[in-house]
């Protein structure tokens, strides 16, 4: 599903965030991306989706390299990704329905497809009966889950994740994962960079650790360590 | 199809909105420029039909009393023509009544009362003389008195000082004007420009989501380049609505001059002004789509 090939990405000639990174995501793995700050973490992430293009290597998604990709293409190859962030990235003016619809409507996706999918993943992620509150009328936990909606909604083959439970304590933590994870057994591809030791341990899934821009570990069924 | 619409138009108007200040800032710099560029083109159109009789060139105007036969106005011709050396033939122009009825009608479009008087049975017919170039007006002041003597030729007329003045006023305030209105139309552009730069960071959040669940640049830009575009044709409509109050009271007021006023062509009727309002209003809506076209494409490129 996903592939780097030897892929470097610097912002100056001092900071090099990514060197040299190679390797292969299958078709509904999942994946933790874990190392220190500044390890490396988010620009994958961010190469992976086209908001980054690298130096040097290739990165493909869905058999496409899409460093190659006109600019033009990139929209429809987002529409396969969803984004979950740390600060969750809702409109504060927009209620939980209109958030999540928000994602379908600015694809262009007619109205009553919206009127049906919104209820059916707001009903998957916990969150029906809050259809007309406020972000600032939920919990953080309850607004990661909105984010998440918004990022499932479209159904798409992958969900790239950056410190979901950053800002959640650890119950409300675990509520995320095992959401994710649920996500992940429908065929959705989940890659998460996250620093939370507790949340890799318990989940046991693949593991690929950064120092410093270069990959030290990449660990099947692994532990933060 | 119809939610894309729903959604551009509904975005355009929330946005249109929230920036009030900015909008309503733009709207009234568009429409005083565009304003300025109408009265520049109705004054210059005044001044045209003022002018409309020495227009070419034209420096003497030999007037052929009405009904004259044929052989009268032939005469004058072949007299006006056997002078090539002063009078430029090939530029010698004949008004038969009804040429002569239109010219009128330009000449005294503000003073009804004395456009009334004129009739294809008493307006005079007239030849339009253009000198060679270096003619100096004494030799054609003196060439004119032979003409003057011909059978039924009316009269033979120079143009006034008071001509002359407005030739040279025509050209220092059209040239002035059309810059003070590129001036204002570059700071509309700008104006609205801004304002959609505003609008854009306003949004950033909404647009850096829209971008990431896929949304086309173009879905994004539209409802931008359309505020840019309603703000400039909202512009172009008010500043045609002054500018046709101030045409109609103008016209009004000219009415009141003395006849010898020489005001009476300096009024702007016919289809004319509705001319100024389709390029006041295209204007407008080109100003809007530049402003806001630049803006969008430069700051929503992330």
């Amino acid at each position: 599903m996903i592939r780097l090939e030897n892929v470097t990405k610097s912002y100056s000639t001092e900071v090099v965030a990514l060197r040299e990174a190679s390797f292969d995501i299958a078709k509904a793995e999942f994946v933790f991306l874990v190392g220190p700050s500044g390890s490396g973490k988010s620009t994958l992430l961010r190469l992976m989706n086209r908001q980054e293009k690298p130096e040097k290597g290739a990165v493909w998604v869905a058999g496409r390299n899409i460093n190659e990709m006109p600019d033009s293409k990139v929209p429809m190859l987002r529409r396969n990704i969803g984004n979950i962030f740390q600060d969750y990235k809702l409109l504060s003016n927009k209620t939980v329905f209109e958030n999540v619809a928000f994602a379908l409507e600015v694809i262009g996706r007619p109205k009553h497809v919206i009127r049906q999918q919104v209820p059916a993943v707001l009903d998957l992620v916990g969150l029906s009966g809050k259809e007309e509150r406020f972000p600032h009328q939920l919990s953080g936990g309850e607004q990661q889950r909105v984010s998440i909606a918004r990022a499932f909604v479209n159904r798409p083959l992958i969900l790239l994740a950056d410190e979901p439970t950053g800002n959640l304590d650890p119950a409300t933590g675990e509520g995320i994962m095992r959401l994710l994870d649920r996500i992940n057994k429908t065929g959705t591809t989940v890659v998460m960079a996250t620093h939370d030791q507790r949340i890799v341990n318990m989940m046991r899934k693949r593991v690929v650790q950064l120092d410093r821009g270069i990959i030290v570990r990449d660990q099947a069924r692994g532990v933060y360590e | 199809m119809f939610s894309r619409l729903s959604y551009t138009f509904r975005e355009m108007w929330a946005s249109l909105r929230r920036n009030l200040t900015l909008t309503v800032a733009a709207i009234i710099t568009s429409s005083v420029s565009l304003l300025l560029f109408g009265l520049t083109l109705l004054i210059q159109r005044g001044f045209d039909n003022q002018l409309s009789q020495w227009s070419g060139g034209v420096e003497l105007i030999v007037y052929v009393e009405n009904g004259a036969a044929p052989e009268n106005v032939t005469v004058i011709r072949e007299a006006l023509e056997s002078t090539p050396d002063v009078i430029d033939v090939t530029r010698l122009q004949y008004l038969d009544v009804p040429a002569s009825l239109i010219e009128a009608q330009r000449l005294f479009a503000g003073d009804p009362e004395t456009l009334q008087l004129i009739t294809a049975e008493n307006i005079p017919t007239q030849f339009k003389v253009v000198p060679v170039e270096g003619t100096s007006a004494a030799l054609l002041q003196q060439l004119s008195e032979g003409f003057r003597k011909l059978p039924k030729v009316y009269s033979v007329v120079f143009p006034s000082k008071q001509i002359e003045v407005l030739e040279s006023l025509k050209g220092f305030i059209g040239v002035r004007l059309y810059l003070i209105t590129a001036f204002l139309l570059v700071s509309a552009v700008l104006l609205i420009w801004n304002t959609i730069r505003t609008a854009i960071f306003a949004r950033r959040r909404e647009i850096e989501v829209m971008k990431l669940v896929g949304a086309t640049n173009w879905f994004i830009r539209v409802p931008f380049m359309l505020e840019g575009l309603l703000q400039g044709l909202v512009g172009g409509v008010i500043a045609s609505g002054a500018m046709l109050l101030f045409n109609a009271n103008w016209t009004t007021g000219v009415q009141a001059f003395p006849s010898e006023s020489g005001f009476g062509a300096f009024v702007v009727t016919g289809g004319y002004p509705m001319w100024i309002v389709f390029w006041i209003v295209l204007l407008g809506m080109l100003v809007g789509a530049i402003g806001s076209g630049t803006a969008a494409s430069r700051f929503l490129d992330v």
